[in-house]
């Protein structure tokens, strides 16, 4: 269960998901990258949309990305969530990929009127169940 | 190569009356698709034992369960298509079609129904999947932590990335529903028929911005049924057959699991309803193109998909969707009528089947805001999930 959504369930890694979530449990992100092509791809899967390889491992991502589009919840599914008031899910693009990578995530640390589409964004961790985390991000500092 | 072009028809279709949410959980879904089935094969002059196929999507009844209920003859037929809610349901269609064409079946029941009991609500379909478990997998591990949610709340994303690309405004969003509203007027079987206007529109309640209440289809409990047959049967039907031009699913490049944790479609198509590969394939099949359309009916859940179903079906360039809507070009008057009968927004939601109704109602004639010499219409199916679909009907199979 995330910490800073009060309600909702964590991620269960499976097979395939597992690096990507205990990676972020360890504050890392990292992305799924073909070892035969090296196109990146997220969410996680077992062979490579571009060349059909197999094989792929996992890549450390810096966690640098830009908003790509958002939507601001004012009215959620899980009652506990109400107390947080609107609340965002956001679309990041990640910089400097091989092929677009987009992960569904959340932006922190912001007023309303502040996230817009193309937001230079950086990553940080919600810790979310034992070992693992969700990636989340929040405006670049510099 | 079989053409399948006008080989099959619909000659029937039935319903039991629209109900608001709740309305018909005492019923039951067996209840209400038996009265849909019966209604339908009455409307195409056959017994419900004479269904010898069921091609279903996204169904919580079985066929067997009816093949059973009606003490049909003999099964030969079913088939299922994929796709959430109602966007493949223009497969199913396909796939009937594709049935009585070859001779695989005499009559094929297409059937859809739903009844919202207490707590079980549409917008709440992948929040009840994480409500009360510590950790939630499958796909939805990397959207419900983060609390997407809902179908409203993933359209949102698109609506946004739409409005950033194109200068869509929330205002021609408004349009949609205004036109829906207007358009169910004189439809007594609507359950919105009061008209609303953009100020209406924009003090409703923001859902997940920038959709807000009036941005949303409404809760119907319904049952409908559709028959299918071939061409050469569909010469004995009661009423005028609507034969199936063209129908099919289809995706774009990286658009499998689209809206639900899947982001990396090209631009065009994240900002778009998911339609440009389908709606070429069945203009192909169709040998036809939008200008030789007479009405479309387009599924209209969320009316940011709308604007968006416009572009990816050609009635207007990719990106002028909103300008479309806010020209009026929706109206019983304009180049190309749009849902005459009111659509999700203003009659009922019934996952695509009442848009089916009011196609062979046109075709028939019989239709309420009919459009004059009505022959081919468009059908398009729910924006959005993948595989989405799409359908043309005509009167003509000439």
């Amino acid at each position: 269960m995330s910490e800073q959504m009060p309600g909702l369930p964590g991620p269960r890694p499976d097979a395939t998901s597992e690096g990507y979530w205990t990676a972020a449990g360890r504050g890392e992100l990292v992305v799924q990258r073909c070892s035969a092509c090296g196109v990146h791809r997220h969410p996680p899967t077992e062979v490579c949309y571009s060349c059909s390889s197999l094989d792929w491992e996992w890549d450390p991502h810096p966690g640098l990305g830009t908003v790509y589009s958002y939507t601001w919840v004012e009215r959620p599914i899980v009652p506990a969530l109400a107390a947080l008031g609107a609340y965002n899910t956001t679309v990041v693009e990640l910089d400097a990929t091989n092929g677009v990578v987009r992960i569904l995530s959340r932006v922190t640390d912001i007023e309303r009127a502040d996230l817009v589409v193309g937001l230079p964004v950086e990553v940080h961790f919600d810790p979310a169940g034992e070992g693992v985390a969700l990636p989340v991000f929040r405006p670049r500092r510099s | 190569m079989i053409d399948l072009k006008n080989q099959a028809a619909i000659v029937g279709f039935g319903y039991v009356p629209f109900g608001k949410r709740g309305e018909h959980a005492e019923k039951g879904h067996l209840r209400l698709v038996v009265e849909a089935v019966t209604a339908a094969c009455a409307d195409a002059g056959i017994s419900p034992k004479d269904v010898d196929g069921y091609s279903s999507y996204y169904t919580p009844i079985d066929p067997p369960e009816l093949f059973e209920a009606f003490g049909g003859k003999r099964l030969r037929y079913t088939a299922q298509t994929w796709g959430g809610g109602g966007a493949s349901m223009c497969g199913a269609f396909q796939n009937a079609a594709m049935a009585v064409a070859t001779g695989q079946a005499d009559y094929v029941v297409v059937h859809k129904v739903m009844t919202m009991e207490t707590g079980a609500r549409y917008g709440q379909a992948f929040g009840q999947m994480g409500q009360g478990i510590p950790a939630i997998g499958g796909p939805f591990q990397h959207s419900v932590p983060y609390g997407l949610q809902a179908p409203g709340q993933m359209f949102a994303l698109a609506a946004r990335r739409h409005m950033h690309l194109y200068g869509t405004t929330t205002e021609q969003y408004a349009r949609v529903t205004m036109h829906a509203r207007e358009m169910a007027v004189n439809n007594p079987e609507a359950r919105f028929r009061t008209p609303i206007t953009v100020e209406d529109h924009h003090a409703s309640q923001m859902i997940a911005d920038p959709l807000r209440l009036f941005d949303f289809c409404m809760e119907t409990d319904y049952g409908c049924a559709v028959v299918i047959t071939s061409a050469e049967r569909a010469q004995d039907a009661p009423s005028k057959p609507a034969y199936i031009a063209a129908a099919g699913v289809g995706a774009p490049f990286r658009f499998g699991n689209a809206l639900m944790s899947f982001y990396n479609q090209p631009d065009e198509d994240f900002a778009s309803s998911g339609q440009r590969a389908v709606s070429a394939e069945v203009y192909r099949l169709a040998g036809m193109d939008i200008a030789d359309m007479d009405v479309a009916m387009v599924y209209d859940h969320f009316t940011a998909m709308v604007i968006m179903s416009l572009e990816d079906f050609g009635f207007c360039p990719k990106g002028e969707g909103g300008p479309y809507v806010e020209d009026g070009n929706l109206g019983l008057d304009g180049p190309l009528p749009v849902n005459p009968h009111g659509g999700n927004l203003a009659e009922a939601y019934t996952h695509g089947m009442s848009h089916v109704n009011e196609a062979v109602r046109q075709i028939r004639g019989t239709a309420i805001n009919q459009i004059p010499g009505a022959t081919n219409v468009l059908v398009v199916g729910g924006a959005g999930p993948s595989p989405t679909s799409g359908m043309i009907l005509t009167g003509d199979p000439t």
